[in-house]
């Protein structure tokens, strides 16, 4: 029960003084539940059969169940309320008004449900696995969850989770509550919540703003330009880019030619997105051309030779790994490794990254450590910043951020809990920051220009405040939520192709996974 | 040494104690080269500047290096922080390889410069300068001051336009995917699909377009602002160019502007607008603002030539290319 104690004095560390937005109180659990959780041994290590049996019958039984992470057992409260003055939850809601009480409810609820998704995530792929048992938990999280897409905002994060989980046990495809497949009835749907997350965040915008301007930097007095982009989803990026090279002074604008790199079954879709481009590249008058290359059938790797490079070209290549509209599957490693790796193959001007970022400093260390689990964790911290990023910007519109929540970034979700759980399995690791890998590779660093930095912070600053941007290297912007940072855009320059040997071994021996 | 020497409110821009003026060039014994009469200028000598370029190459280059730890490198008497800020800058402006974004990189200088050795960089600058500098270290100073608030200004125009690109480009992707849908399924399913489409239009928080609507009678006009936020913060984004620069604060407006006549969900009814926010100081001439105060009763809209609208209604994103160049037209020329 030390546990619990300590959650109770987190709590009064809060401030619940000012009248505290619903994001803020959040936030502030959460980090207070990420601390104590980082003291928290292994879920499992105590446990054996009987533990077994009895929590399964607890959980099952019970009204209302507790989890404690320190002994790993569920247990009945004492207290059923938790708007009662007795709670050991919240020994400081009795010093409250009564909507702080609640607030507090709703907080060790949340707590819970963070709890219980954690013991699940252990039993799935935690040091002693038990499907079973995290079957159970599933079914309970379920129960107290309620129907998809209702409830509160930590609920519908909690209730995401528990599907990408549930996706893990049922194994192969992932199917959500929501059954979103990405099919052509369903399009309109993700196009228009697509929007609505472009709207309501600098998420998509911050990494394309970034990658363009670099590349208007590294091609300023080109007269043609080749980009290569490694996932052209709608083609979104490239229309800012486009009118930026519209409405440069001076002479004609430069030719810009896309060539999209797609994955097998991708060439209808680049089709239509190299139409939807080549209309609006005609609308601004932006002399424009657009092909496909394919990637290679099974390993998706990337071949220089397949594209077709004219001479006098500034050739850059942009690649965008922060997962855009569709819940596609994700990149593997040896794929996007083959695509930077040919730029040096290409003679490319520059590199444009864009990834999420991972976490820093011990906390990030310590989840790195406890392999599945740990990243289980990283990512339900890092989504529920997103969460809470919608939330606070948007208090009033529900309805549009469930949507947005349900249609884009739930099947991220499961994705991301499924790559997670794939890499814990599979030998050779995978690659967290691409960055540090291109730092190893021999890739410059293209500075960040205080034109770009200055853009990134007028972006945020349509927002009302929490986003951050910070320089992290001199190359690196990174866009955070509060204390989280969340994704990266950086600018690289390929080493000469004398190291050529070198980026090969990499390629085939370490990142190899078909 | 050198720190206290520079906090010393100086009589003179030198804080050596061992400058003398005089009418020529004098060595002090610091080494130092000074000229003099009537504005003391520090001399870069090859020796010192070879000790300038020893010392920032000792702290990583140019860009690495600030003034105050080249000056503790340098260990050199007489000189000021100010002395090594000018010449860092030069240095690392002569060290450009790509002459062709001198305008960027120019900028990038100074701004770095700044930033790295203010942290309010202008309203320091303004009371100080004066004080601590020579005139032309001054001018020099505010010159570059008022180049970042003009740089800013740059970026931001910038970043409207690419925000509108955008927003056009999401709208025919959109567009066209309801054609395809309607094509495709028959007018049924892509009535079910408008249906759907046009409850997220109620919701549309902005686009390229989104601040154009349509009521009942199909007038064109430009819709009035109905924020949604708590009073004490009231940005506000749309695609006319008539609200940038102006920070609009919507005070004391409670109630939700409900669109729907039977609105199941209050909350969602409203439509919000986003405005790009300007650092305080930025000079904010050339925009026009014109502030509209959202009303229940009488909906003041932002350009002229369009019409009340007496009766809510529901809300519909624009999607007629057409009329978004004439709107658009009509918003340039109203910027003049």
């Amino acid at each position: 029960m030390e546990v619990a104690m300590d959650e109770g004095n987190d709590f009064s560390r809060c401030n619940f003084s000012t009248a505290a937005a619903m994001d803020d109180y959040f936030a502030c659990a959460w980090n207070n539940w990420e601390q104590s959780v980082a003291d928290v041994g292994p879920f499992s290590a105590s446990a054996d059969a009987d533990d077994f049996h009895d929590l399964v019958e607890s959980i099952v039984f019970a009204d209302d169940v507790d989890y404690d992470p320190s002994t790993g057992h569920f247990s009945l409260p004492q207290s059923p309320s938790y708007n009662s003055n007795t709670s050991t939850c919240t020994p400081v809601a009795e010093e409250e008004e009564h909507n702080a009480t609640a607030t507090a409810g709703n907080d060790a609820k949340g707590l819970r449900l963070v709890h219980l998704l954690e013991a699940a995530a252990e039993a799935l792929g935690g040091v002693h696995k038990c499907p079973d048992l995290a079957r159970v938990i599933l079914v309970r999280l379920r129960e107290l969850l309620g129907r998809g897409g209702e409830g509160t905002s930590i609920e519908r994060l909690a209730g995401h989770f528990t599907d990408a989980l549930q996706g893990l046990l049922d194994g192969g495809r992932t199917s959500l509550r929501d059954g979103g497949q990405h099919n052509h009835n369903n399009k309109m749907e993700v196009l228009t919540a697509f929007q609505l997350l472009q709207d309501m965040s600098p998420y998509t915008k911050f990494g394309h703003f970034t990658a363009n301007q670099a590349i208007l930097e590294a091609t300023a007095v080109d007269r043609r330009i080749h980009v290569v982009d490694f996932e052209i989803a709608e083609g979104v990026q490239w229309a800012s880019l486009m009118q930026a090279l519209a409405s440069r002074p001076g002479t004609s604008s430069p030719h810009l030619r896309i060539t999209a790199m797609i994955r097998s079954g991708g060439s209808r879709s680049a089709q239509e997105t190299g139409r939807l481009l080549a209309a609006y590249a005609a609308s601004l008058g932006q002399p424009f051309s657009f092909s496909q290359c394919r990637l290679e059938a099974n390993s998706e790797r990337f071949r220089a030779a397949g594209v077709k490079v004219v001479k006098g070209e500034a050739l850059v290549m942009n690649c965008v790994l922060h997962p855009t509209t569709t819940a596609a599957r994700r990149r593997t490693t040896g794929s996007v490794a083959s695509f930077l790796s040919g730029s040096v193959d290409l003679g490319a001007r520059v590199v444009t990254l864009v990834e999420e970022e991972v976490g820093e400093g011990e906390e990030a260390e310590e989840e790195q450590g406890r392999g599945f689990v740990g990243r289980f964790m990283a990512e339900l911290g890092r989504y529920s910043a997103v969460w809470d990023s919608l939330e606070a910007e948007f208090p009033m519109q529900g309805q549009a951020r469930a949507v947005v929540e349900r249609v884009i970034l739930g099947p991220r979700i499961a994705g991301a809990i499924g790559h997670a759980f794939r890499a814990e399995e599979e030998e050779g690791g995978q690659v967290e920051s691409w960055g540090e890998w291109m730092t190893a590779m021999g890739f410059g660093k293209v500075s960040i220009s205080c034109f770009n930095h200055c853009q990134a912070k007028l972006l945020l600053g349509l927002f009302k405040g929490g986003y951050k941007v910070e320089e992290t290297a001199t190359n690196k912007l990174v866009l955070g939520w509060k204390t989280r940072r969340l994704l990266s855009a950086s600018v690289w320059k390929p080493p000469s192709p004398v190291l050529l040997p070198v980026i090969d071994s990499f390629e085939d021996s370490d990142f190899l996974f078909d | 040494m050198f720190p206290a020497a520079s906090r010393k409110p100086p009589s003179t821009p030198m804080n050596s104690s061992s400058h003398e003026r005089a009418p020529m060039c004098v060595q002090g014994d610091s080494g130092l080269v000074l000229t003099t009469d009537p504005k003391p200028r520090l001399r870069w000598t090859a020796e010192l500047h070879d000790r300038f370029v020893d010392a920032v190459n000792q702290l990583g280059g140019p860009d690495k290096a600030t003034p105050k730890t080249i000056m503790r490198v340098m260990g050199v008497k007489g000189l000021t922080l100010y002395h090594l800020k000018s010449h860092l800058q030069k240095f690392r402006l002569g060290k450009q390889p790509h002459r062709e974004f001198n305008d960027h990189y120019s900028f990038k200088e100074a701004a770095m410069d700044l930033q790295r050795n203010t942290a309010s960089s202008s309203r320091i600058m303004g009371r100080s300068m004066n004080e601590v500098l020579h005139g032309t270290e001054a001018h020099r100073m505010q010159l570059e001051v008022h180049r970042r608030f003009h740089e800013q200004l740059e970026v931001q125009k910038h970043l409207q336009i690419r925000i509108e690109a955008q927003g056009k480009y999401m709208q025919s992707i959109l567009e066209k995917a309801y054609q395809t849908l309607a094509a495709g399924q028959g007018t049924e399913a892509a009535g079910e699909q408008l249906g759907f489409v046009h409850d997220m239009a109620d919701l549309q928080l902005f686009g390229g377009t989104g601040d154009l609507q349509l009521d009942n009678s199909h007038q064109l006009h430009l819709g009035s602002i109905h924020h949604l936020q708590p009073p004490d913060h009231g940005l506000y984004l749309t695609a006319s160019p008539a609200l940038i620069g102006k920070k609009m604060i919507m005070a004391g407006e409670k109630s939700p502007f409900i669109w729907d006549d039977e609105a199941e969900d209050d909350d969602d009814s409203q439509l919000h607008n986003i405005g790009i926010d300007v650092a305080p100081g930025v000079i904010d001439g050339g925009y026009e603002a014109k502030p509209t105060i959202p009303n229940a009763d009488d909906d003041k809209l932002v350009l002229e030539g369009t019409a009340k609208m007496d009766r809510p209604s529901p809300l519909r994103v624009l999607n007629h290319p057409l009329s978004v160049e004439a709107i658009n037209g009509m918003l340039i020329n109203n910027r003049r």
